[in-house]
């Protein structure tokens, strides 16, 4: 009531628009790249698919079909058995679980570390942010997989084992890109006007500082999550990540690697999901990065 | 050379041994993350005998204090003494590591050369003819071309022209094999390590390009009548290609990673199939050299990049 009779009142703002948010005009942007709608209808799609994979799986995925082992693509089984006559469609279903679910957890893991991190060496600067900038470009420096699988070795192999390895290995960029948004923000007028009024270093950090780095950071995690997928996939299928018998892609194509001369079936098409689910995050972390950034947008 | 990059090139430099030193630290750090007895979590179940055990806590010092330990560990390293390895019939760790070297070297260095004899021109003329069929494709082949996993293409070229084709060997480094035949088994190994760069490559390429043509100096240079092949590389292709020295040289630490997927799945006795054969057998010493020497090329490297970067492009500044 305040509100409608507050407008009129001054006059001129029915005649302008009113400002659109930040996020809105994003939105509207993101709206008509349409690769990036794309990307996020099979993301959408996948992430129903992996919510509902029990149900929709014909077949149980630890079951065995006795009698037909490694057998081709056909009307009962749409993308065939394995070695042990399991139904590879339903474990790819029931794989896309363990993928999405391990991406996931990994990227919030990196996340709160690469956030963390690079807030505070952007923030406090000095000594600090040398020693944290020169570790991240110390662990930038070894091979990724060597690392990760070197890390992996020293626990037992398992879901939680990746998601913790991903995340402790895989934060550096975060913490860079992090740090750089806060060193911009933190020399622009509004937070000196917060500081004089007295707000607590914390404060200014949470309430002030990270909301506008916000989507630097959202488009950072959206990429991350092809990343950390790619990453599970790999060790898996190095063997040195999720482990059988739960399904997941990766693992899934070592399995299919052994059989490759008589079924190709059993390491393509888990393959394949990793390729379309990967795709699909890239297209929508580009959406976003092009939404958010519109000097990019000309690119 | 201006004052400030001279400046910047020394800091560089200084640093660098303090960031090798932070390495070994983080090495050293990852093996005391080991639960348990860290002894133990080294030896493979195989390798388990009391004597082993000893050189183990003997290697690590493990009875002394952390940075005792360190600084005993770290005096052998600096001698580019790593111990022997607990399995591979007790080789000294760098004897392995020497031995292995050459193919990894080749494979990566084949790759970047054909990653980049690729990205070059394909970058070039899509930012030339912008918007055109050619430029459509190769911005939709560089999206593929990132999603792809690399174990997956490998899986597919070895499915596709080993098993099915046969035009291929499926696995080895062919080391007895001469001409040809030695040849045949180049092309997977190094095919798949380079499409892991290339779209990375043709996608920076592509945007360097674009903003070199945009440039002032470009539009003088067609307004005073050059032919466009002497604007496109006498003028443009140059300065686009200075900034690709630093995407290159970001890339090299995911090439080496690159290599532990294609070595293990091609069969080529590298450092990367040396990685992940001394990670099934627990073997630490193999492990933590390599991860050592890994990081410290990539460090070293890096420097290199930035004092290239800063003596070519004299425009840069830093502060």
């Amino acid at each position: 009531m305040a509100e409608t009779a507050a407008t009129p009142a001054l006059g001129i703002d029915r005649l302008s628009r009113p400002p659109e948010s930040q996020l809105r005009l994003a939105w509207r942007s993101f709206r008509r790249n349409r690769l990036a709608v794309a990307g996020g209808v099979v993301l959408l799609l996948l992430y129903v698919v992996a919510l509902f994979a029990p149900v929709l799986a014909p077949y149980d995925y630890r079951a065995f079909n006795p009698g037909q082992p490694l057998k081709p693509p056909s009307a009962q089984h749409w993308m065939g058995t394995d070695r042990q006559t399991r139904d590879v469609f339903s474990r790819v279903l029931v794989g896309s679980r363990v993928s999405l679910a391990v991406g996931f957890a990994a990227v919030s893991l990196i996340m709160l570390i690469g956030i963390t991190l690079g807030a505070v060496a952007g923030y406090l600067g000095g000594v600090v942010d040398n020693v944290i900038m020169r570790l991240t470009d110390i662990m930038l420096a070894i091979p990724l997989l060597f690392l990760l699988i070197a890390a992996a070795a020293l626990f037992t192999p398992g879901i939680r084992t990746t998601v913790i390895v991903i995340g402790f290995t895989s934060w550096m960029t975060t913490a860079r890109l992090v740090r750089g948004e806060f060193l911009r923000l933190k020399a622009l007028d509004y937070v000196l006007a917060a500081r004089a009024l007295g707000a607590s270093t914390p404060r200014i950090m949470a309430r002030h500082l990270l909301p506008n780095a916000l989507p630097a950071i959202i488009v950072q995690a959206t990429l991350w999550l092809s990343y950390a997928i790619l990453l599970e996939s790999s060790l898996s299928f190095l063997g040195l990540g999720v482990q059988p018998p739960t399904p997941s892609w990766g693992n899934m194509l070592a399995d299919g690697r052994v059989d490759m001369r008589i079924g190709w079936w059993v390491a393509v098409f888990p393959g394949m999901a990793i390729f379309v689910t990967v795709l699909a995050f890239n297209l929508v972390g580009d959406g976003l990065r092009d939404a958010f950034d519109p000097w990019r947008r000309e690119r | 050379m201006t004052p400030a990059s001279r400046a910047y090139i020394v800091r560089r430099i200084v640093l660098l041994p303090f960031l090798l030193v932070g390495l070994s630290i983080v090495v050293f750090a990852l093996i005391h993350l080991a639960p348990g007895d860290p002894a133990l979590a080294f030896i493979s179940e195989q390798a388990m005998d009391p004597e082993l055990v000893e050189q183990v806590r003997r290697n690590l010092g493990l009875d002394k204090p952390l940075p005792v330990q360190y600084a005993v560990w770290a005096s052998h390293v600096i001698r580019l003494d790593f111990g022997t390895a607990y399995t591979f019939n007790r080789t000294p760790v760098i004897d392995l590591i020497r031995e292995r070297l050459g193919v990894t070297v080749q494979l990566q260095g084949l790759a970047l050369l054909v990653a980049l004899a690729l990205a070059i021109p394909i970058g070039v003329i899509s930012a030339q003819r912008r918007y055109s069929l050619f430029d459509h494709t190769t911005t939709v082949g560089v999206l593929l071309g990132l999603a792809l996993p690399n174990f997956w293409i490998a899986l597919l070229l070895q499915l596709l022209f080993a098993v099915k084709l046969g035009w291929l060997p499926a696995f080895g480094s062919g080391a007895d094999a001469h001409g040809l035949q030695k040849v045949a088994h180049y092309v997977m190994p190094v095919t798949v390590l380079a499409t892991t760069v290339l779209p990375i490559f043709v996608r920076f390429m592509r945007s360097s390009m674009l903003d070199v043509i945009s440039q002032e100096y470009v539009r003088t240079a067609r307004a005073k009548g050059l032919p466009e092949r002497a604007v496109i590389y006498g003028h443009a292709l140059r300065n686009a290609l200075i900034p690709m020295v630093t995407v290159v040289g970001n890339q090299l630490a995911g090439l080496l990673s690159g290599s532990v997927i294609v070595e293990y799945i091609f069969g080529w006795p590298g450092l990367g199939s040396l990685a992940y054969e001394s990670i099934l057998r627990r073997d630490y010493p193999v492990i933590l050299a390599l991860t050592l020497l890994a990081g410290s090329f990539i460090l070293i490297v890096n420097v290199l990049v930035d004092i290239v970067y800063a003596l070519i492009d004299p425009r840069i500044s830093f502060d």
